[in-house]
């Protein structure tokens, strides 16, 4: 057995795991913090992209949008993490031997948070009412593209397993 | 009567054609996910910001502005694509006490929502009126908070759907 399945044996069979696994509540309880942080990471994000993409309203710049949601944007990411992990931990030998997660936590989320960190302070200065430039309308995209492909990854996770 | 239509949901043939073919429950499961994330992740944020929590240096009718036709475009796509889910498997859901509970929540959220962004649309013509800006009133922050709760729910139930029946 690898290092790396040796450690989610361990991890899935240490006792806070085992007792997540172990409750009738406990299990969907982290799967709604997990959920509730995505809703809040996802939705800020598509929020600020769909703007860079001229979709939607033009009440506030992208600059002052992606402001806005800043800190509330990354406190859903920790959220996120949070629940994440604790999900992860309860099964972590199986996950670790699912390529559908394998590819969403080892490519496709790194690359689109190295993105969204780029794309965050670069939007600091796309604060022109009348226009953006092209750069911005790509950056939303790739973003989008990025995101929506982690949720790909997460829904194959079950059908690949 | 209600089963009668479950059952003609069920015999409908595109809907058979999504939901026993993989790449297409994929896809459509996609859809429900991304635009539950983009109603909540929208709506739970306005919520917010009337109640003081979140980016108290932006005016509320400005962010109320930008998210909520997002908000409404999430509800939009996440209805459609939750009918899909559903109708593969209507007489098995509509018999589901959970399921019935999670249309419920979804439902009283929807329309604390309206209420919240009525509320906040009514103030920015007041505020607009006077020449001055105003915090949003007690009736409104309440309304907020129960939307946000409301929401929060409406993720519990969705899992819970899934936990205690297998399906979805």
């Amino acid at each position: 057995m690898s290092t790396i399945q040796d450690f989610g044996s361990w991890l899935q069979n240490t006792p806070w795991a085992l007792a997540i696994t172990g409750s009738d509540w406990a299990y969907p309880f982290v799967q709604l913090i997990h959920f509730s942080g995505l809703s809040l990471w996802v939705g800020t994000i598509f929020a600020v992209d769909f703007r860079l993409l001229g979709f939607g309203k033009n009440r506030q710049t992208p600059a002052q949008l992606s402001q806005s949601v800043l800190v509330w944007n990354w406190i859903g990411f920790g959220i996120a993490l949070l629940g994440g992990f604790l999900l992860f931990a309860c099964s972590a030998a199986t996950y670790l031997r699912n390529p559908a997660f394998l590819v969403k936590l080892g490519i496709l989320v790194p690359l689109g948070l190295i993105w969204h960190v780029i794309v965050q302070r670069r939007a600091r200065n796309w604060n022109d009412p009348s226009g953006l430039p092209a750069g911005a309308k790509i950056a939303g995209s790739v973003e989008l593209l990025l995101w929506v492909c982690v949720a790909a990854a997460a829904v194959l996770i079950p059908t690949v397993g | 009567m209600i089963l009668h239509i479950c059952e003609w949901l069920e015999q409908i043939r595109w809907i058979i054609a999504v939901n026993s073919s993989p790449s297409g429950a994929v896809i459509v499961e996609l859809i429900h996910y991304l635009s539950f994330f983009l109603l909540i992740g929208t709506i739970a944020f306005v919520d917010l910001r009337v109640l003081g929590i979140a980016a108290r240096k932006q005016s509320v009718t400005a962010i109320a502005e930008q998210l909520f036709p997002l908000t409404w475009l999430g509800l939009t796509f996440a209805t459609l694509s939750g009918f899909i889910l559903f109708a593969g498997y209507a007489t098995a859901f509509v018999r589901t006490d959970v399921f019935q509970f999670k249309i419920f929540v979804i439902l009283a959220a929807a329309i604390f929502g309206f209420l919240v962004q009525w509320r906040i649309t009514r103030q920015a013509r007041l505020s607009a009126k006077s020449g001055k800006s105003v915090a949003p009133d007690f009736g409104t922050r309440l309304l907020a908070l129960i939307s946000l709760v409301l929401w929060i729910g409406a993720i519990l139930a969705s899992l819970e759907v899934a936990a205690l029946t297998g399906l979805g």
